[in-house]
């Protein structure tokens, strides 16, 4: 098997340095970076500090993430040496953020409160995380898998994660990795509302206090060995396992007992068939929060013990927390560890305190202050986010010894659905509606079609007041519609099965309402006053993050956002997290709400009155492996054969290249081990748009003898729920659940503006 | 409650509505605010610090926890602070 992947490129920038040498260097030597923000208007906080690159000017016309980001991968790319990209279809790029376009957002609003005229379109699709791999795959003509991770603070480690699984599984010979996030209003004012700021440079794992906010972009150049070797690229380290847990705890908080940190810290050694004692250094969370400290602390001495032979710190320290980008600048400073054999530093300890460390942690060494030499052949980086997300990776010396967890070759099935939308809140009100030729529900004024989520939903799926009045109406759709697709497929949630159940996500534009709210809060009351309440909801990972509370899940939870076709891809994405993690079930939800904001902001880039109508919902995809399936003797509605993507580098926003649909749809049939004429009915993803319209109808042109259904036609462009509906309603035809001969083999078909498309195959079972 | 309290409590209620998506008929002046009441939680209580300065100019930092338990324990003590002048917003 195909499976040793190595780094072959790094590219780094933050507030100690503008390249992977500088910030290396000053890491080593404790340099800390972290001093008064120079980008967000603070008077009024009683926290002024943070870890800014002050030397980078954002280019004109540029959002800052994608900037800082194109900024890093241009070093990693050249780092990497000639050849990467011989065959751009090979070549992937994958990007994690926290707040993506929060420079452009503030931007935006701001104009926008003075006068609604002035706000930019130009601006609005600098907003979404999407944009920011979209930038990138723009700037390299890359061509392969294309996605941005939208995990909040764990974003940055699973997306080098999910690239090494892209390669594993044959999907690409290379991804350009890594994390991209710049300092923000929007960050500085909900971390000040919740308290979690430090007034001083923090000082994680010593006084505890809060976090210094950072900003920068960690780039990797996540290669195939086989790939690297046969160009003769230089080769720093080997990406081993990783693993991915959900707390099910609080949606800002760590659970206290660090269970899930420890999940996910086992699973990687696990993943990397290595032991706890084989480690030498961690690159810790370490965000310098109480509450994180004390749950990661406990969760690593549980794990690592406390004699000192492994060290431990947090670079945080000294760059600031960079949300998103964090675990790419981390992982950039222990692939640096492993290549230099000296580990960075905690800085921040003054005489006195490491003998109060003793007492809580022993002889545990957390590298106070300078570098220190070691033998540096496995490290650990771990990332934890808000949603209760928890991410773990191992690095490793190239050949240094390892048995990676092998895949499985188990069949996955469709068990269940949950569809909250326009045509009803229940995948059964879904089909007898469809199945009666009902019209769905529209928006007198806008003239889109809407969802509506109330009380009688929560009470029926059990959610009471005191945990939905906190949910923005992206979170109620995800919620709703993710606990009626676990009892639509009857999976009570135990104890037993809470880790082998997890979340694949997939959502366009996230919570970009919540998000208006909050940033015109702050731009009418001041930094100083944004709201608490409102801000964890910002983050795109913040519905998933409720589903899992909601209803206990403690498995995998990856969000994933690119376009509308995120929920088709999170379905794609899904099935292949079934074969490489630990997870019996993952519930691929693919989620986008409408609003006033929303409408406004698809008015602003000129996307509406062209045949497009918007709607919005949620719908979840229950996936399950088969022996799964068979022992609670499940009902398989449909069989997930195999799926494909391709990308044609597009300016943002953007429709176009027919022919790359036509790829992605060749690539999931011939994974299928199927051709176009066995296919017998397509669901397509054309939208009234007319420039994807014309795409779609050539990549058909073999497929003319196939049905088409459209269920973007039926309730609306509800983006990430409209792709993830199309895979749900191909399933339920197959299944029986929708009228109409479906034959055997449905495709159903995703396309993103931007440039991404995707196609999944699915049988009947 | 004298009128000026009143209309302060009124106010502490709207905003609790519309801030903490409550709906407005459960939040009397006497339920309990945390705990057994409507329950809200550590998050909450910073938006309802963040909210008293905004609305009436007054600190909440530093008060005794006891003043978080009703709208009209809060209300009494925001009409009786120093700072506060009457309803800003």
């Amino acid at each position: 098997m195909n499976d040793r992947v190595v780094i072959t490129g790094l590219g780094l920038i933050c507030a100690i340095g503008s390249d992977v040498d500088e910030c290396f260097d000053n890491a080593l030597a404790g340099k800390v970076g972290i001093k008064e923000v120079k980008s967000v208007e603070h008077s009024g906080c009683y926290a002024h500090i943070g870890g800014e690159n002050n030397g980078f000017v954002t280019p004109d016309g540029e959002d800052r993430a994608s900037a800082l980001c194109i900024k890093a991968a241009e070093e990693a790319v050249a780092d990497s040496g000639e050849g990467v990209f011989d065959d751009p279809s090979r070549v992937g790029v994958v990007i994690g953020s926290c707040v993506g376009g929060a420079v452009s957002i503030e931007k935006f609003y701001r104009d926008y409160v003075a006068d609604p005229d002035k706000a930019s379109g130009e601006d609005v699709l600098k907003m979404p995380i999407s944009a920011i791999a979209n930038n990138v795959a723009l700037r390299f003509g890359a061509q392969g898998a294309v996605d941005n991770v939208a995990n909040a603070c764990a974003a940055g480690t699973m997306s080098i994660a999910i690239a090494a699984d892209l390669i594993r599984s044959g999907k690409a010979d290379a991804v350009i990795a890594g994390g991209s996030d710049p300092m923000s209003s929007l960050a500085f004012s909900g971390f000040h509302a919740l308290h979690a700021l430090d007034d001083e440079p923090c000082r994680p794992f010593n006084k505890s206090k809060g976090i210094a906010l950072g900003e920068g972009a960690g780039v990797l150049i996540v290669e195939s060995y086989e790939h690297a070797k046969k160009r003769g690229a230089k080769v720093y380290c080997e990406v081993l396992g990783s693993g991915v847990s959900s707390d099910a705890h609080h949606i800002t908080a760590p659970a206290p007992d660090g269970e899930g940190m420890q999940a996910a810290m086992e699973r990687s050694l696990g993943n990397s068939g290595i032991k706890a004692s084989d480690v030498d250094y961690i690159n810790a969370h370490g965000t310098g929060t109480p509450l994180n400290d004390s749950s990661e602390l406990g969760a690593m001495l549980r794990v690592f013990g406390d004699e000192g032979n492994v060290s431990c710190s947090t670079t945080k320290s000294m760059v600031g927390h960079c949300l998103g980008a964090a675990g790419s600048v981390e992982a950039v400073m222990c692939v640096k560890a492993i290549e230099r054999g000296i580990v960075p530093p905690t800085a921040g300890y003054a005489d006195g305190d490491i003998s109060l460390m003793r007492e809580k942690a022993g002889n545990f060494d957390f590298v106070p202050n300078k570098g220190k030499q070691r033998k540096v052949e496995y490290v650990q980086s771990n990332n934890y986010a808000f949603g209760g997300n928890n991410a773990s990776i191992i690095y490793a010396k190239e050949d240094a010894p390892r048995k990676l967890a092998e895949p499985n070759d188990e069949r996955v099935f469709v068990t269940g659905f949950g569809i909250v939308g326009p045509l009803g809140n229940t995948a059964e009100e879904y089909a007898a509606n469809v199945n009666a030729g009902a019209e769905a529900k529209k928006c007198e004024e806008c003239g889109d079609f809407v969802s509506s989520v109330g009380r009688e939903d929560f009470d029926a799926v059990g959610i009471k007041l005191g945990f939905y009045r906190k949910l923005d109406k992206l979170s109620q759709m995800t919620c709703v519609s993710g606990k009626r697709a676990l009892a639509n497929a009857g999976i009570e949630v135990t104890d037993d099965n809470a880790r082998r159940i997890g979340i694949v996500a997939g959502t366009s534009d996230g919570p970009q309402t919540e998000i208006a709210n909050f940033q015109k809060g702050i731009i009418e009351n001041g930094t100083e006053k944004g709201s608490a309440f409102m801000f964890p909801n910002t983050v795109y990972n913040a519905a998933p993050g409720y589903l899992s509370i909601a209803a206990g899940i403690k498995g995998y939870n990856v969000t994933l956002s690119n376009g509308a076709a995120s929920g088709i891809a999170a379905v794609a994405f899904a099935k292949r997290a079934l074969l490489t993690t630990q997870n019996d079930v993952i519930l691929a939800v693919g989620a986008d709400e409408d609003s006033e904001t929303v409408h406004m902001l698809y008015g602003k880039i000129g996307a509406l009155g062209k045949g497009m109508i918007l709607g919005d919902g949620a719908t979840t995809v229950v996936l399950e492996r088969g022996s799964s399936a068979d022992a609670r003797g499940a009902k398989k509605y449909a069989e997930v054969l195999g799926s494909g993507f391709a990308h044609c580098p597009t300016e943002f926003g953007k429709y176009g290249c027919a022919d790359k649909l036509k790829e992605a749809i060749a690539l999931a049939l011939a994974e299928s081990g199927i051709t176009e004429k066995d296919v017998s009915t397509v669901v397509t993803c054309s939208n009234g748009t007319e420039s994807l319209g014309k795409a779609e109808e050539a990549a058909l042109a073999g497929l003319a003898g196939a049905k088409r259904v459209n269920v973007k036609a039926l309730c609306g462009e509800s983006r990430a729920a409209s792709s993830a509906l199309s895979v749900a309603h191909a399933a339920m035809m197959l299944g029986g659940m929708i009228d109409g001969d479906a034959g055997k083999y449905v495709l159903a078909l995703g396309a993103s503006a931007g440039g991404s498309y995707n196609a999944v195959v699915l049988a009947k079972a | 409650m004298n009128a000026k309290q009143q209309a302060v409590a009124d106010r502490i209620a709207d905003y609790l509505s519309e801030n903490l998506r409550l709906p407005r008929e459960t939040i009397t002046y006497d339920i309990p605010l945390f705990g057994d009441g409507i329950g809200l939680d550590s998050v909450d209580s910073l938006e309802i610090i963040a909210g008293m300065d905004l609305l009436f100019g007054v600190s909440l930092i530093g008060a005794h926890d006891s003043i978080f338990g009703s709208i009209r324990t809060l209300s009494e003590y925001i009409v009786n602070h120093p700072d506060f002048k009457g309803i800003k917003k």
